[in-house]
């Protein structure tokens, strides 16, 4: 039996073993999406369970950020650059990576070993890389039409921070992998800093930086219904949140923060359903979907922000575990 | 939409011939909700015989607008139209030809040096008046623009300070939620334009880049239809059919914005109901006025009338309107009344362009430079804007058989080009002359009223902005990489004046309240009352004045001088 995580897998001795153990974890997640223990005992990781609890647990957790993530941009891009005809090649470049990304994602969060997947961490990185690429696209893109850096471009041309949440996924898979590397007994570090802190800065920011984004396509339309305050609202307050926890420490703050991020994941979620209402007030609504999609809000952007979330649960995991 | 067109029994003549032009539909305590197919509102309505607070003769810019506001003051409101209350939803088509049921075509007689071409693009036959079909522009007249005599040398003082007409342009802009940029480059500053602009298409995008080649500069045109959802409206899905009636209900038209307003508040529409007489009393006060609604001639009595019926139907209905007291025509002791008619300058350059650019698609107009009304370094008084373009099918074509009297093989080889087609286009302030103007001619038109005769002239003024704006437009053009750029130096479009307001009794028609000086009960409310016309479109002006007319109104109430 093949199946994805199998093909990500480098050939070595012992593959088959680590792929069933894989896909036994695989549908431990899809049964209890947040990562509980409590499992039957057949599904139960063999690995010794202090090392799994939090490192690889958070690991984990990041490959769950990753994906949801990858999956935004998938589909995102897929409908986005189907509008654009696609009349530069490199517009299929997201589809591909961020497909590469979600796979990647699937098998990390399916793999509770506690070291780097050679494979997956090669895809993570170029996810990242092709971010940052894409970035320079999109800015291109504005700027290269008649006016320049005004705000019509930035309203109606390639959409300048779109590209970085595949970034975003792209670090947080190589987040995922440093993590898993943590020898045992030592507290986990990401480039040389404390991991919780480390993450939960990055993932403030990057909350942050999609703030930005939704704010500047809400403000092109107009924050009309007043819903669409939610996006630049909810996130940012719990980015802060997570930050302030990260960088002051106590139970109270992780608390504060843990609630701000459930928020943030629920309104990534309704957001979901925001845009479909908002597809339905086009003209022709769903009965025109083939037009309504492309032109009305974009259905699959808004749990980007629930995979920052997932993130963002994932740093307090490790918070809670440094200041324990 | 096929099972509502040929519910009549009468042959199809032009255009869809739709129910809705035969039998009017705002009776019985409802009105057509132009957001649902088949839907009605509830709508008050009131007796004949019992006088009415207003009897708003047009629905227009000025007429829809004050009937809204003047009910939402509480005042008893009736308003008529001489056309039909459309659903666009249901009633509009694609289609240019059928299209033309939304244009005034009655009967007129036009001479003058330079006659006007009447009926599309400067008048409108239907609930909602010319708002229905028109191109969306609301721009704002430059503060100087309100003191030409004083500031600039020509024409007439408004009777009213820039500052305040600026106020009201916000609030109808607000009303309205015009598409705008974030900031505009010209005049004072003024607040963020309630929704974002739109995208610009390709044609728009040529007139950026000539004005960017000629260093002088544009922005997004700011236009009455939604970038955004509103209520039922949704956005704009640039079909371009705009100048031939919107139907998605993306423009804020006065059908789709203040109508309903207005009937929401308790004030009453009567569709295809034509007014043909205002009555007035010995003392020479308006009790009411005769109209022609359901195959004859009916009398709504009023405490006060307001005619909203545009620079050629006001005029019209007042001089039809004279009586023994009023011998020249009702509100004419000054004389005025049909003089100083205005037209905007309308004329244009095109071009083609290599690449497709296919300029049909989103409103006509999205890009635009108000450069010469503000740079004032020109050898004529007034000023201009100019346009991207984006004419459909068969109004390009009339442009070839008409400007360029083409036809045949000359006109399918243009035609063929249509696609990589551009064009600038301005709307240029003509000078108020007292020989242009609107009279009655001895034919009678279907109701048995007399029609009117419009006589239009151009000065030598009219005719040096003319070459100006071809010879600048044409260079601007060619800057943007068009080929075979040539002139279209006949046309004009939106009218003004015939009903002038002032501070004077003697040189004007109306005082700053748009009230008549000889009929104290009766009020003028749409662009006939402009003493000059500015070098704008004059639609947000005419509902800025509108809004402000109702207020002065209120205030007049207030103070027991109505």
């Amino acid at each position: 039996m093949i199946s994805l995580p199998d093909l990500l897998m480098p050939s070595r001795s012992g593959r088959d073993a680590r792929a069933r153990r894989a896909l036994a974890t695989l549908s431990r997640q899809a049964s209890a999406l947040r990562s509980a223990p409590r499992v039957p005992a057949v599904l139960a990781p063999k690995g010794p369970p202090a090392a799994k609890s939090v490192v690889v647990g958070s690991a984990q957790k990041l490959n769950q950020a990753s994906g949801v993530l990858a999956f935004s941009v998938l589909t995102d891009s897929a409908l986005e650059h189907y509008r654009g005809s696609f009349r530069n090649r490199a517009m299929f470049t997201p589809l591909v990576v961020s497909t590469l990304a979600l796979a990647a994602s699937v098998h990390g969060t399916a793999d509770d070993r506690p070291d780097v997947h050679v494979a997956r961490d090669v895809v993570f990185g170029l996810t990242a890389l092709t971010g940052l690429i894409g970035t320079g696209f999109h800015v291109y893109n504005v700027g290269s039409r008649q006016g320049g850096y005004r705000w019509l471009n930035f309203f109606y041309r390639a959409p300048i921070g779109a590209p970085m949440a595949i970034a975003i996924s792209g670090v947080l898979g190589n987040m995922s992998e440093r993590l898993r590397r943590t020898p045992r007994g030592t507290p986990p570090t990401l480039y040389g800093l404390d991991a919780g802190k480390a993450l939960s800065l990055f993932t403030a920011l990057s909350l942050a930086g999609t703030t930005g984004e939704a704010w500047l396509l809400h403000f092109r339309g107009n924050f009309q219904n007043p819903f669409m305050y939610t996006p630049v609202t909810i996130p940012p307050a719990s980015g802060a949140l997570l930050a302030d926890a990260a960088l002051r420490g106590g139970a109270s703050r992780r608390s504060a923060a843990r609630a701000g991020m459930i928020a943030t994941a629920l309104a990534g979620l309704a957001g979901t359903g925001f845009h479909m209402r908002g597809v339905a007030r086009m003209m022709g609504g769903w009965r025109n979907w083939t037009q309504n999609l492309l032109d009305g809000p974009p259905i699959p952007t808004p749990p980007a922000f629930t995979g920052l979330a997932l993130a963002g649960l994932a740093a307090l995991d490790l918070l809670e575990r440094r200041d324990d | 939409m096929s099972d509502k067109i040929l519910t009549n029994r009468e042959p199809l003549r032009s255009g869809l011939d739709l129910e809705a032009m035969h039998r009017p539909r705002a009776r019985n305590g409802r009105a057509p909700d132009p957001h649902v197919p088949g839907g009605w509102f509830p709508m008050r309505e009131h007796r004949e015989d019992e006088a009415v607070d207003f009897a708003i003769v047009g629905t227009g810019a000025g007429g829809g607008v004050l009937a809204a506001r003047l009910a939402e003051m509480g005042f008893s409101v009736v308003a008529f139209d001489a056309g039909p209350y459309f659903r666009p939803l249901e009633d509009f088509a694609s289609d240019e030809t059928a299209q033309s049921q939304l244009f005034w075509t009655d009967r007129r007689v036009t001479d003058g040096e330079n006659p006007l071409k009447l009926g599309s693009n400067n008048s409108g036959k239907a609930v909602g008046g010319s708002t229905v079909h028109y191109a969306m522009v609301a721009l704002r007249q430059r503060p100087e623009s309100f003191r030409s005599r004083t500031k600039q040398g020509f024409g007439a003082d408004w009777p009213v300070d820039w500052r305040e007409m600026w106020h009201y342009y916000a609030e109808a802009e607000e009303a309205l939620k015009i598409s705008g940029p974030i900031s505009y480059p010209w005049g004072p500053s003024r607040p963020r334009y309630p929704y974002r602009q739109h995208d610009l298409n390709a044609a728009a995008l040529t007139l950026a880049k000539g004005a960017e080649k000629l260093g002088i500069k544009w922005t997004e045109t700011p236009l009455a239809t939604l970038s955004a959802p509103r209520g039922k409206s949704p956005p704009c899905v640039y079909r371009g059919f705009c100048r031939v009636g919107c139907s998605t209900n993306a423009k804020q038209s006065m059908l789709v914005t203040f109508i309903p307003r207005a009937i929401k508040a308790g004030a009453e529409v009567r569709d295809l109901a034509m007014v043909g007489r205002i009555e007035t009393d010995k003392q020479g006060l308006a009790t009411g006025l005769h109209y022609h609604r359901d195959g004859a001639w009916r009398f709504q009595r009023a405490r006060n009338v307001v005619v909203a019926g545009y620079a050629i139907e006001t005029p019209r209905l007042l001089l039809n309107s004279a009586s023994d007291r009023h011998r020249h025509g009702l509100a004419n002791s000054s004389g005025l009344v049909g003089k100083y008619l205005m037209t905007q300058s309308n004329v244009a350059v095109w071009g083609e362009m290599d690449e497709e650019v296919r300029w049909n698609k989103g409103p006509p107009s999205l890009a635009i430079t108000e450069h010469w009304n503000y740079d004032d370094s020109k050898d004529f008084f007034g000023g201009y804007i100019h346009m991207s373009q984006g004419p459909l099918p068969v109004e390009w074509a009339s442009v070839h058989t008409g400007a360029r009297g083409l036809w045949g093989k000359a006109l399918q080889d243009e035609m063929a080009k249509y696609n990589h087609m551009v064009g600038l286009k301005m709307v240029g302030e003509m000078m108020p002359q007292e020989r242009n103007t609107v009279t009655l001619a001895d034919e009678e038109d279907q109701y048995g009223l007399k029609v009117a005769r419009v006589t239009y002239s151009w000065c030598d003024n009219d005719k040096a902005m003319i070459e100006h704006s071809l010879d600048f437009m044409g260079r601007q053009l060619e800057a943007s990489g068009a080929r075979n750029v040539w002139r279209q130096p006949d046309d004009t479009n939106h009218l003004a004046g015939t009903a002038r307001m002032g501070d004077n009794r003697r040189t004007s028609v109306v005082d700053t309240n748009c009230r008549s000086w000889d009929v104290p009960n009766l009020f003028v409310c749409d662009g006939s009352v402009f003493p000059t016309t500015g070098g704008v479109n004059p639609s947000l002006t005419i509902q800025a004045l509108a809004l402000r007319t109702a207020d002065r109104i209120q205030a007049l109430a207030r103070r027991g001088e109505l």
